[in-house]
């Protein structure tokens, strides 16, 4: 009286073709909400930098001030002489020539120069950091602009950091770093 | 895969059904192919944003679904023995049951995890990378995975889902609708990504919130349903909806006996298929031979192949539960 597999014949309607399912109804609200938004970003998306900086900190050193925090961390930053030296200290003012920024350098400890990066005080931190730093939950980490080998045997790729977020800044300074490392 | 055999009266399975579930097989193993990749891609150029970390999370939690289907199915094959004189169907439920509680202890997690981002007004960072001599900002390519990555789901979740009915299989089905979601994931990490290189920081966040209540939602509903069925709740259709239309045509088929009064059934979903615990209440006591009873429930055997194993009690009076459901008004 029942043939055997008759599911497939749509036997129960609503069933055997129900896929409606719960997600259908509940979650295309919310997939009508993010597309929205993506269109929204994408639109917005045409004025000023891409990506953008929060704080708005390339446009600012533009023209203006590139405050630099510096660590003692020989070769690549030395703050015996003032202002500092070093390889880290050439590539930031070679730097900020292509901004037509003027640099002020701001001595101190890792520590306390990631501090100010944190909170705005400052817009580039240097000395020796590489990528295994463990500042780079709290500030913006550069690719490695260039590598080198520690008295351990370890290699080290170089960073420089920036304040958390400001992409756009990160970016002019990864692209300018592209062009002028490969020291090792 | 070679004929199904059925695991309690040793009957093969309908070709139809054969045919199903090998296909679901091999979509299940393309779905594990595809999500490797993507898992591996979406690593590659993770970075520091939350709704990308949170996308891949649930990619990664997407592998559990049809590992558990597979191992499920497999062992779902083991025929019945004294030591397991119901079979091992229930191994479906469990992987149910298992891949519902990592959704919902992952989707609570991230939920935590991005609030937190929110609250304590973390920016991230993003920044270039080489590509072919210039510097690209890294966002792009995200943006580029995500949209690569989140189609693939969608239409395996499609396929998957048209089979996930007849086969009766809820593992199968929390699969499928979860991968004919993935989009959404995809769209809303995007958003994210956008909002970062907009400046507006906080998308990030908001977008990996959404994608973790998503997974939240999946792992509760999900929960839900397999405590259900290992609960022994009546059997329900694959999406939890509504009463599964057998429960009636088992007790529509009770009642027509005509040496039965009335009959009613205790149906147990075992996951894959269905167990029924048949109560009849024959017209006069010496009706109830045991020829006729066995006539019944091979009958009822091949009423559907998700029947695999049939009780039939003679009874002077039906069990109260089944009583009561006369009353709410069961319609056939």
């Amino acid at each position: 009286m029942h043939p055997r597999g008759d599911l497939f014949q749509g036997k129960y309607p609503g069933v055997a073709n129900g896929t409606r399912a719960y997600s259908g109804a509940m979650r295309s609200p919310i997939g009508r909400l993010v597309a929205l938004l993506v269109l929204a970003l994408a639109l917005g998306g045409c004025a000023g930098h891409y990506p953008a900086d929060p704080h708005g900190t390339l446009e600012r050193v533009t023209d203006g001030e590139l405050r630099v925090g510096v660590s003692h961390s020989p070769p690549e930053t030395d703050l015996g002489p003032n202002p500092p030296t070093g390889t880290e200290v050439d590539l930031v003012r070679q730097y900020a020539e292509t901004v037509n920024a003027h640099v002020t350098w701001t001595p101190g400890g890792e520590e306390d120069l990631v501090k100010q990066l944190k909170n705005g005080h400052l817009d580039l931190v240097i000395g020796g950091l590489t990528e295994d730093s463990p500042w780079d939950t709290e500030v913006g980490i550069t690719r490695g602009y260039a590598e080198s080998t520690d008295e351990f045997g370890d290699t080290r790729k170089h960073v420089m950091a920036v304040r958390n977020g400001e992409n756009a800044f990160l970016l002019d300074l990864e692209a300018f770093l592209a062009g002028h490392g490969g020291r090792s | 895969m070679s004929a199904q055999h059925h695991p309690v009266d040793d009957e093969q399975l309908s070709p139809e059904i054969t045919r199903a579930l090998t296909r679901v097989v091999r979509l299940e193993w393309l779905t594990i192919g595809t999500l490797a990749v993507t898992v591996t891609l979406v690593f590659l150029v993770l970075g520091n944003s939350q709704a990308m970390k949170t996308a891949w999370v649930e990619d990664l939690l997407s592998f559990i679904p049809p590992i558990a289907f597979l191992i499920g199915v497999r062992i779902t094959r083991r025929p019945a023995t004294a030591k397991h004189p119901f079979g091992h169907h229930r191994s479906v439920g469990m992987a149910h049951l298992v891949s519902a509680t990592a959704l919902l202890v992952m989707g609570t997690y991230l939920i935590v995890d991005s609030g937190s981002k929110l609250i304590t007004a973390e920016h991230p960072s993003i920044g270039g990378i080489q590509l072919f001599g210039t510097t690209v900002w890294l966002g792009w390519l995200m943006i580029g995975v995500l949209v690569v990555t989140g189609i693939p789901p969608v239409i395996l979740g499609r396929m998957k889902l048209k089979l996930a009915t007849p086969l009766h299989n809820k593992v199968l089905f929390a699969d499928a609708d979860m991968n004919k979601a993935d989009w959404m994931t995809s769209a809303a990490a995007t958003a994210g990504v956008i909002g970062i290189g907009l400046g507006w920081w906080w998308a990030d966040a908001v977008a990996a919130i959404v994608i973790a209540v998503s997974i939240l939602r999946d792992g509760i509903t999900n929960l839900r349903a397999a405590v259900a069925g290992l609960a022994d709740a009546r059997p329900t259709t694959v999406d939890n909806k509504k009463p599964h239309p057998l429960n009636a045509d088992v007790d529509a088929f009770l009642r027509q006996l005509e040496w039965a009064r009335v009959g009613a059934a205790r149906v147990r979903d075992e996951g894959q298929v269905f167990q029924v615990e048949g109560f009849v209440v024959p017209r006069t006591p010496d009706v109830a031979t045991p020829d006729r009873l066995d006539a019944a429930r091979k009958q009822l055997l091949a009423l559907d192949w998700k029947i695999r194993d049939v009780v039939l009690i003679p009874v002077n009076t039906l069990p109260r539960v089944l009583e009561a459901e006369e009353f709410e008004g069961h319609s056939h």
